[in-house]
Order: C-alpha cells, then structure tokens, then sequence
C-alpha cells in the first residue's frame, strides 16, 4: 500500500538537481527516504517545521530553507506530513 | 528558736543602698499630695537628641534627595548616544581581540557541554567555507561545528532566496504525499479477540 508513496519519492528524485526527498509523519517519523537524506534526520525535520509554523500561527505552514555551500534543503510541512527536499546549490 | 518576726526598725533602706530590704512600692499615703513639677526646658536638656533640629531636618531633607538623584535614571533626559568614528574602531578591535582570546570555545555546540557555550552559536544558518570541521571544546570533545561567521551576511541574505519554482516544487511534493497517504490504512485480516471454546 506504500506504492503511491514510494512513487511520490521517486519522481520527486528524478527532478534535476535534486539529490535527495524525505516524508516524515505528524509524529516525526520517517515515512520514506531516497538518495542523500537519512530516515535518521525525520525526527528534527518535522520539529524544525513544526516550530517555524510557530511563528506565524495564523498564516499556512512556511518553507524552512537551510543552505550551505554546496547544499540547499527545503522543509515544509502540511496537515499529516512533513517533506523535506535536499538540492543541491546552484548559485553558488 | 527561730523568729518571724523582728520590730525592729529598718533606716538603713533609705539611704540609697539597694537590698533585700529596699521598698519596691512607695508607701502610697504620704505621696499622694507629691506632684514632680519638672521644667520643660529641663526636660529638653535632659533629652538633647529626640527633638530634630530645625536645620538638621533639613540636611536630612538634602541627604535624601541627593542620593535619589545619584540613584534615579532620567531615561528621558538621556542625550542620543552616538559612537564617534575612532570610538567605533576601538572598541570594534577591542571585541574582536577577546574574541580571538575565546579562540576555539566559539564555535562549540550549545549543548552545554563547554563553559563558553553561551557566546558561540554564532552567525546565521548559511554556513559556507568553513561548514563542518571538528573543533575541540575545553572537556576536551571534539564537535561537529555547523554554525560559522561568514564575512559578509548582507551580501547572502540579500539574495533572492528561495525560488519560487523550488518554493512550488516542495508545495507539490506535499501534496502528492498527503494524498498517497491516504493509501495507508489497517487491513483487517484475522480477529482480535476469539472466543474460547472448551468443549
């Protein structure tokens, strides 16, 4: 029954320049990973969008976008799941 | 024997001498008609420190508006504090010097695990050149250090971050995976709860 979600990762993996896809659940658990994000990182993941959606209670949940040289992860979550997305940066 | 009682007279109480024999009550009869008129000039003479002075009081009115003006902070009154040139520089060398002095105890985690922990974390997100590299904490751990200062944060957080295509990207993904969720369910196969049949 996992199927549709699995399909979801996959095609979201064949995106250009994007190296890695994580769902985790409401409760921090990891749904399913492909390529560079860990299942280890859901638990933080769905905490840090859980706490930026915070911040603005009112407003719908934001994008968290962490960047580093080389690397960009967004972060968003929505009512029973938490994505995050690996990319790498191509400004840079 | 003994005896209880003696008639004999006692002069030697009234001689100022205290002891056993010393009245304690004024023998009330002959000093009903006794009034002590006492002077009242005598009686400020006698007690020179309980009336305040006029001039004292106000020395002492003085004293405490004194040192409520040395205590209160007139924040309105308080001129714009602006920072001359060569204040700025000085005191910017100035920081950067005990900053250099904390050396390595910057940039450990703030987990706590180091006294210096409170002035690292540092910086913003962005961690470019230096990201990552162990660093050594005063216990002695080495950390994994994520957060560094980058020479020009203005210059990054100006750019146009993040793309709204990737801004969709991940609005789509969320969606897909909200809705293949709902593939997810129990399947019931076998019951729960049997019931026993002893035959």
């Amino acid at each position: 029954m996992e199927e549709n979600l699995d399909k979801c990762l996959e095609e979201i993996h064949q995106l250009p320049n994007v190296i890695g896809v994580m769902y985790a659940d409401r409760q921090g658990l990891c749904l399913g990973a492909k390529g560079h994000a860990s299942n280890e990182s859901a638990g933080i993941i769905t905490a840090i969008a859980d706490q930026a959606a915070k911040i603005e209670p009112n407003s719908k949940p934001p994008v968290v976008l962490l960047e580093s040289e080389t690397k960009q992860c967004f972060i968003q979550k929505a009512d029973t799941v938490t994505a995050a997305i690996y990319k790498t940066n191509v400004t840079s | 024997m003994g005896c209880c009682y003696s008639c004999k007279e006692d002069n030697n109480s009234q001689s100022g001498d205290v002891n056993e024999r010393t009245h304690l009550l004024v023998d009330p009869v002959s000093n009903i008609n006794v009034i002590q008129r006492v002077h009242s000039d005598d009686f400020i003479a006698q007690y020179p420190n309980s009336l305040p002075k006029k001039s004292d009081e106000q020395s002492a009115l003085n004293r405490i508006l004194q040192e409520t003006a040395t205590n209160v902070i007139d924040v309105a009154a308080l001129d714009s504090h602006n920072l001359e040139q060569h204040e700025y520089l000085e005191r910017m060398r100035q920081y950067t010097q005990r900053l250099g002095a904390m050396g390595a105890n910057v940039n450990t985690r703030w987990t706590g695990n180091s006294s210096a922990g409170g002035a690292g974390g540092s910086g913003t997100l962005l961690a470019p050149s230096a990201m990552g590299g162990p660093s050594t904490s005063p216990s002695g751990r080495m950390h994994l250090c994520l957060l560094t200062d980058i020479p020009a944060p203005e210059k990054v957080l100006a750019e146009d971050h993040p793309n709204p295509e990737d801004l969709i990207l991940i609005s789509n993904a969320l969606e897909k995976a909200s809705k293949a969720l709902s593939d997810l369910k129990v399947e019931h196969r076998e019951d729960l709860v049997v019931p026993f049949r002893i035959p």
